[in-house]
């Protein structure tokens, strides 16, 4: 008989947070760099001369605001793998 | 959990050597043996390396410091990082830097280089003078620069882990062919952390030793009426 004892109860809740949390934390950092992009190319466009110091600062840019993603997936990451929370229950 | 935490190859008096440093000990002796080579036989490759560095240190250091005094450190992280970035596709090979006690080491010699150069620079008076120009900002200064190590470490350690997972994931479920798209964005996010890195430490240290355009102003015209005080 199947039993929701608490290690399979944090297991599951464990999953579906880190699915929801890896969904929604990567989100909101594509459309902002997208909006990035898409400024960098316009302005790219209409000041071609000026391209290589626009490429440099939009890498720059691009780096920060990836990290809150990567700040997503290192939580996911160490819930999914290195879960902290079922060594509480394992006797 | 093995595939995210390093594992134990051996243990010398009781300090455990994980694969991660075994890596970094290969990745040292390529290097070293590199620059041998490349110093005595080939040096045209090393300066097109090195210019390449240049230039791209140069495009974010401020004109008047110059980037020759900055170059050794920053140089060898880029050179470093490529390498390490990249050492994960050789096939049974872990990437130094997909253990996050490599790049938090690695960025507490960012943090640590960019005070002893803006104390170099000013002087410790002066670098504490300019550390926070309005003097409640220094709360809010020292926060930014630890927060600052910490995503330096942690960004390049997530890049390049989910990377390397994502490869070994596809490469478990279908050995043939479709990994190897997956390992030209292993090899691209590699080559992209390593440059934005190297950029990032740049810019840091630039921040610490550049003198800010109105304390310049300010210097300028102590020392004018300081001369004419003289003439008078």
């Amino acid at each position: 008989m199947w039993q929701l004892d608490a290690p399979t109860l944090i297991t599951v809740l464990t999953i579906i947070v880190s699915v929801a949390g890896i969904v929604l934390g990567s989100i909101a950092p594509s459309i902002v760099e997208g909006i990035a992009t898409k400024t960098a190319l316009e302005a790219m466009a209409r000041q071609p001369e000026a391209a290589g110091d626009i490429r440099t600062t939009l890498l720059i840019a691009m780096a920060l605001l990836e990290s809150g993603s990567i700040y997503v997936l290192l939580i996911v990451l160490i819930l999914v793998f290195a879960n902290p929370l079922l060594e509480l229950f394992v006797f | 959990m093995d595939s995210i935490t390093p594992q134990v190859v051996f243990e010398i008096y009781g300090i455990k050597i994980t694969n991660t440093v075994v890596s970094t000990w290969v990745i040292m002796v390529i290097l070293i043996l590199l620059a041998w080579v490349i110093r005595r036989f080939k040096p045209g490759i090393g300066e097109v390396i090195i210019e390449s560095i240049n230039g791209i240190i140069g495009s974010v250091m401020p004109e008047e410091t110059g980037t020759i005094k900055y170059l050794p450190i920053l140089g060898t992280l880029a050179v470093f990082l490529i390498f390490s970035n990249l050492f994960g596709l050789v096939p049974g090979m872990v990437s130094p830097t997909a253990n996050i006690n490599t790049t938090f080491a690695l960025a507490l010699i960012v943090f640590f280089a960019v005070h002893v150069y803006g104390i170099a620079e000013k002087g410790l008076w002066g670098y504490i003078k300019d550390f926070a120009n309005p003097i409640f900002m220094f709360p809010l200064e020292i926060i930014s620069h630890i927060s600052r190590t910490l995503s330096l470490s942690i960004r390049l350690f997530g890049n390049i882990l989910s990377t390397d997972l994502i490869v070994a994931i596809i490469f478990s479920l279908v050995p043939l062919f479709l990994p190897l798209p997956m390992a030209t964005l292993s090899i691209i996010t590699g080559l992209l952390q390593a440059y934005i890195f190297t950029i990032l430490a740049s810019l840091y240290i630039a921040s610490a030793v550049e003198v800010q355009e109105f304390e310049q102003e300010r210097r300028r015209l102590k020392q004018l009426k300081k001369k004419s005080k003289h003439s008078s």
